[in-house]
């Protein structure tokens, strides 16, 4: 059964509202969102190599209608964040249905729905100066001593517009308060960003959240190795707690303080609410 | 319930990336870079990311407003270009055209700032017609 015959089967069983994929528009692959009521559209439904983040739409979707049934186009790095995100209870996974697709070629398959088939180029000054797209974090560590580690990951965060595209496009960021834009830790209205405390308060925060998509290191402006550093702090976690975000939907070890917290503890603001009380 | 992504050209300037606006049950929800455009390859900056602030703002202009006794009055499209027209040939007659300059934006396409220049030169018969990408 095709893909378009199993979205329509979905509807016909009344088991989704709307289902986001994406269809053509003027030469362009964009996500959208197929309904009931417009079901001609369907014929248009198509995979796309391009990645959008179906899983930020679909959390949006919720917050506007909470009880929305969500279908979706998924490949494994969906399937990771939907996990992730049933985990921290953005999304309830009764209301999602998947539709599982491969995104790794095969013989049966040459063709593949990703664009992260061919490796990212890294430029010649970028290898010398910077930190190649493709390092293998494993090695990483030994490959170069701790002062030329550190002038790359400055050479990298230097080149940091301050964007917050890393953390717009990403499909796990949704807590209702940023640190990245709490003001006593990063000044708003200024450039250049306070360099690497930027890019660390982030990467702490990736602990045992990325789910190494990708998406952050596409939309970065400055092709900054955003993944590379995300997967050295996740290799920790995953040392220490032996938890790797999104292979299940096991509880997070950061989610100590109990059942409720919805990612929302903000250290910072209890302590804000601290000095207001004390009149500090 | 109705989920849509609308293509757009970001209008904050001239570089012209490709946006893609999230449109949930007719309202714009977020901006996304397009991942497809030629210009931007699925990359924006700050500006670009927060589209949809400023489309949802409250504060944005939505009718044209003529200043009358002090205080800006909501006008129709048709009294304010009335309006402006009229200034324009007091200010003409008075003064000449060379009272008046015209500064146009990279942030237009290239068809109106060649429009722009065209009013300028053969309207108000002026050349005092400059373009923010001059500075």
């Amino acid at each position: 059964m095709n893909l378009i015959d199993q979205v329509e089967q979905l509807f016909i069983q009344d088991k989704i509202d709307i289902f986001l994929g994406y269809k053509a528009l003027d030469g362009h692959l964009l996500p959208h969102g197929f309904t009931r009521d417009r079901m001609e559209e369907l014929k248009a439904l198509q995979v796309s190599e391009g990645r959008y983040s179906l899983e930020k739409i679909a959390t949006h979707l919720t917050e506007k209608h909470p009880d929305i049934r969500i279908g979706m186009i998924a490949r494994e790095c969906n399937l990771r964040t939907l996990n992730l995100l049933y985990t921290w209870k953005q999304l309830n996974p009764e209301n999602i249905e998947t539709i599982n697709i491969s995104c790794c070629p095969s013989p049966l398959k040459p063709h593949s729905d990703c664009s992260y088939l061919e490796p990212k180029q890294t430029g010649a000054y970028k290898k010398t100066h910077g930190i190649d797209f493709n390092a293998d974090p494993d090695t990483f560590l030994d490959d170069f001593n701790n002062k030329n580690r550190f002038s790359r990951w400055m050479y990298e965060f230097n080149k940091c517009i301050k964007c917050y595209g890393c953390r717009n496009i990403c499909p796990v960021c949704f807590c209702d308060e940023c640190s990245l834009e709490h003001a006593s830790l990063v000044e708003p209205g200024t450039l250049p960003v306070d360099v690497p405390i930027f890019h660390l308060i982030r990467a702490t925060h990736m602990a045992g959240r990325c789910i190494d998509c990708g998406l952050c290191e596409d939309a970065c402006p400055m092709d900054i190795p955003l993944r590379l550093l995300y997967r050295q702090v996740n290799a920790i976690v995953s040392d220490i707690f032996d938890y790797r975000p999104g292979n299940g939907t096991d509880q997070s070890p950061f989610t100590i303080i109990g059942e409720k917290t919805v990612l929302e503890p903000k250290p910072m603001d209890a302590q804000l609410e601290g000095e207001k009380e004390y009149g500090l | 319930m109705d989920c849509k992504f609308v293509p757009a050209v970001c209008s904050y300037c001239g570089t012209g990336c490709g946006v893609l606006f999230e449109v949930i049950d007719g309202k714009i929800n977020a901006t996304l870079p397009m991942k497809s455009h030629p210009v931007n390859h699925g990359k924006l900056c700050i500006k670009g990311w927060n589209l949809h602030e400023y489309i949802n703002s409250y504060m944005r202009l939505k009718t044209p407003l003529i200043k009358e006794d002090g205080r800006f009055q909501k006008a129709t499209w048709d009294e304010a270009i009335g309006h402006a027209a009229v200034k324009f040939n007091q200010i003409k007659d008075q003064f000449g055209p060379d009272a008046i300059g015209v500064l146009v934006s990279a942030k237009i396409t290239n068809e109106e700032n060649y429009l722009a220049q065209k009013f300028t030169r053969a309207v108000i018969g002026t050349n005092n017609v400059d373009h923010c990408a001059r500075l």
